[in-house]
């Protein structure tokens, strides 16, 4: 059917003046892929299909969504007054803003798993590294997007994190202050802070899009890893359609299962994805009890705070990113998968460890013990990468595989 | 085998670490049944219209909403006799103003419209703390101020359901005025959640219905690939 439509006349005709048929076929139909590509290679797939999903559902959102943080009375806000009446009088309003709150939270989850398996097997090297760059700066770019678009509902969260977090540009030496304001757009946050967060939330995603296309083409152009990262060989190739098509529509169809089963069941993800405090309308007079942001910013966040003098805990989450940019030229091993690299995988497996215990530490509020556990964790973050470009020399790795399959 | 045990051993240490730190003491609340039938639901507005609604108000809510959500389903008849007067399309405010309530309770009391969402515990928090007022085991706090649920103990609200020192033979009629108020605003706190499960049922069933064919169709699709393995 697909051979039916690509070779129609009006197909020949469109393809004859823009080359598309030309690039569906290079991207999504012959696409050379390895034949053994595990079910950990489905989430770049889901990745793309919550971005779709986050932008269309955000459209809708932004139709009803008012970025004004006056009062409207009562310590309300005609913000938060729009997001309650799109939950109550939107036509599916409540559905929209579900799909998108537990969007951002599976965006990250998905997002996650999806560098996880670049580690373990190693799709990091060359010939990927920029690849990897290009990943490591969409995850920044995502950071950023749920950062402004946080704020947006002006619940107590959105206002005392958005403090929080501006207020670390402020202890930047010399432009600091001006920085400060310039994000903030006066002050403290306030009215003139949602109007340029909302901007930049609409804006970003747009950014994500362009740059997850790229990483797709990047991606056809030093084409796929695979589970033991060997170079498949010819054999071993098989075209992208009809074969990867049907087993990623699966793997998004099981996936949908489980973001439908939030959605409907658990919108606020038990307290994790929307944040009790956070129906409570910003009042910038009553700080609450724990401002910690929401989950998957939290490893980095808890890096931040780990650190005794704020500009150092500046500089430790900065690191913390560089470490991630430089990974593919701070290993040095030819082996790419950590199947065969037993030292590697050992390591990997205590960094995956040390990022969750950084994120529970950076949920909770802060306790000695936790601050003790905190600070352990970010010393085995950092140690993996001072580590890494040493092991190879000591690394006895398993003699690799003659043919992919076996 | 032997990396394996590390990493359990490794893991383990971990998590032993994390459960120190829990050992925080955290008020615990009363257990209670939140429903969302219409005889609990209209029993849990007239609660509120006599005893909170003196103090509180639902501006997300209207006296029209009433009648126009089939999970309470008022009559307009019912509404009426409620409303006392208000436009049919007025928020349900209460008629206390700002400065009154500061002269009196020192505080404007917090509109309810979402407090059900806003707490943790949700409709346990409402009923936990409806029936949580007590006398000050140190005598500090005055008798109608000291509430054990609440942040701090010390609350401006004065125990509207008057369950302090109460009749025990009030008790049930008393628990079931505070159940019923807790059911209803964790109703008003979204108004939309039994569409949503409701709704929610048949996605869930069309989505594993589509898995299972998709996963057919890979098996059938991927039979002709060779796996020599």
């Amino acid at each position: 059917m697909v051979e039916k439509i690509l070779g129609s006349r009006i197909a020949v005709w469109v393809d004859d003046r823009t080359h598309l048929v030309r690039y569906i076929r290079f991207h999504v139909i012959d696409y050379p892929t390895p034949k053994n590509l595990n079910f950990w290679y489905v989430f770049g797939s889901i990745a793309l299909l919550i971005l779709v999903l986050q932008i269309v559902t955000g459209v809708f959102l932004a139709m009803d969504y008012k970025a004004s943080a006056v009062s409207s009375g009562g310590g309300f806000s005609i913000a938060f007054d729009s997001v309650e009446r799109i939950m109550r009088d939107v036509n599916y309003g409540w559905l929209l803003r579900y799909m998108h709150a537990v969007g951002a939270s599976a965006f990250f989850f998905v997002i996650y798993l999806h560098m996880a398996r670049s580690m373990y097997y190693g799709s990091y090297k060359k010939p990927r590294e920029f690849l990897w760059l290009m990943g490591i700066f969409i995850l920044i770019i995502m950071q950023a997007t749920v950062f402004f678009g946080y704020l947006l509902p002006w619940g107590q969260l959105s206002f005392w994190g958005a403090t929080v977090i501006t207020d670390i540009f402020g202890a930047i030496p010399g432009i600091g202050d001006w920085l400060l304001q310039l994000a903030r757009g006066g002050f403290s946050v306030g009215d003139p802070t949602l109007g340029r967060f909302f901007a930049l939330h609409f804006l970003f995603p747009f950014l994500l899009g362009v740059f997850a296309l790229w990483h797709v083409m990047a991606l056809h152009v030093a084409h796929s890893n695979n589970p033991t990262g060997v170079d498949p060989g010819e054999k071993n190739i098989i075209p992208f359609h009809p074969y990867y098509t049907v087993k990623d529509m699966f793997g998004v169809s099981a996936f949908l299962i489980v973001y439908a089963y939030f959605v409907f069941y658990h919108p606020t993800g038990f307290g994790l994805m929307i944040e009790t405090e956070n129906f409570n309308p910003a009042n910038p007079m009553q700080t609450p009890g724990d401002i910690t942001p929401v989950w998957y910013l939290t490893p980095w966040y808890e890096i931040l705070r780990t650190v005794p003098n704020k500009m150092l805990g500046i500089v430790g989450m900065a690191f913390a990113f560089i470490c991630l940019f430089i990974l593919p030229w701070l290993d040095r091993s030819p082996v790419r998968s950590a199947r065969y690299r037993p030292v590697y995988r050992s390591m990997l497996i205590i960094f995956f460890a040390s990022i969750a215990v950084l994120g529970y530490c950076g949920h909770h509020p802060v306790t000695p013990a936790l601050t003790l556990l905190g600070r352990a964790a970010a010393i085995i973050y950092f140690s993996f990468f001072c580590l890494l470009p040493f092991i190879h020399k000591c690394e006895k790795t398993k003699p690799l595989p003659e043919d992919i399959m076996t | 085998m032997k990396v394996m045990m590390t990493w359990l051993v490794f893991l383990m240490w971990m998590f032993v670490g994390l459960g120190a730190t829990q050992a925080e003491e955290k008020i615990v609340l009363k257990t209670v049944n939140i429903t969302l039938d219409q005889v609990t639901l209209k029993k849990g507005m007239s609660v509120f219209a006599d005893t909170c609604m003196g103090c509180h108000s639902l501006r997300y809510m209207t006296w029209k909403k009433l009648m126009d959500y089939p999970e309470i389903g008022f009559s307009r008849k019912e509404v009426d006799e409620l409303r006392d007067g208000a436009p049919l399309n007025a928020r349900i405010m209460t008629s206390l103003t700002a400065a009154d309530a500061m002269a009196s309770y020192g505080i404007v009391p917090p509109d309810l419209s979402v407090m059900a969402r806003a707490r943790e515990g949700h409709g346990a928090y409402i009923y936990s703390l409806l029936t949580g007022f007590a006398h000050d085991p140190k005598g500090r706090i005055p008798d109608g101020n000291y509430n054990l649920y609440f942040p701090g103990h010390n609350i401006a609200m004065p125990d509207p359901l008057s369950w302090l020192d109460h009749d025990p033979e009030d008790e049930n009629e008393l628990r079931e005025q505070a159940r019923t108020v807790s059911s209803f605003l964790v109703f008003v706190g979204e108004p939309h959640q039994i569409q949503r499960q409701a709704t929610g049922r048949w996605v869930m069933v069309f989505l594993v219905l589509l898995t299972i064919v998709l996963y057919a169709l890979k098996r059938d699709v991927w039979k002709d690939v060779k796996h020599h393995k």
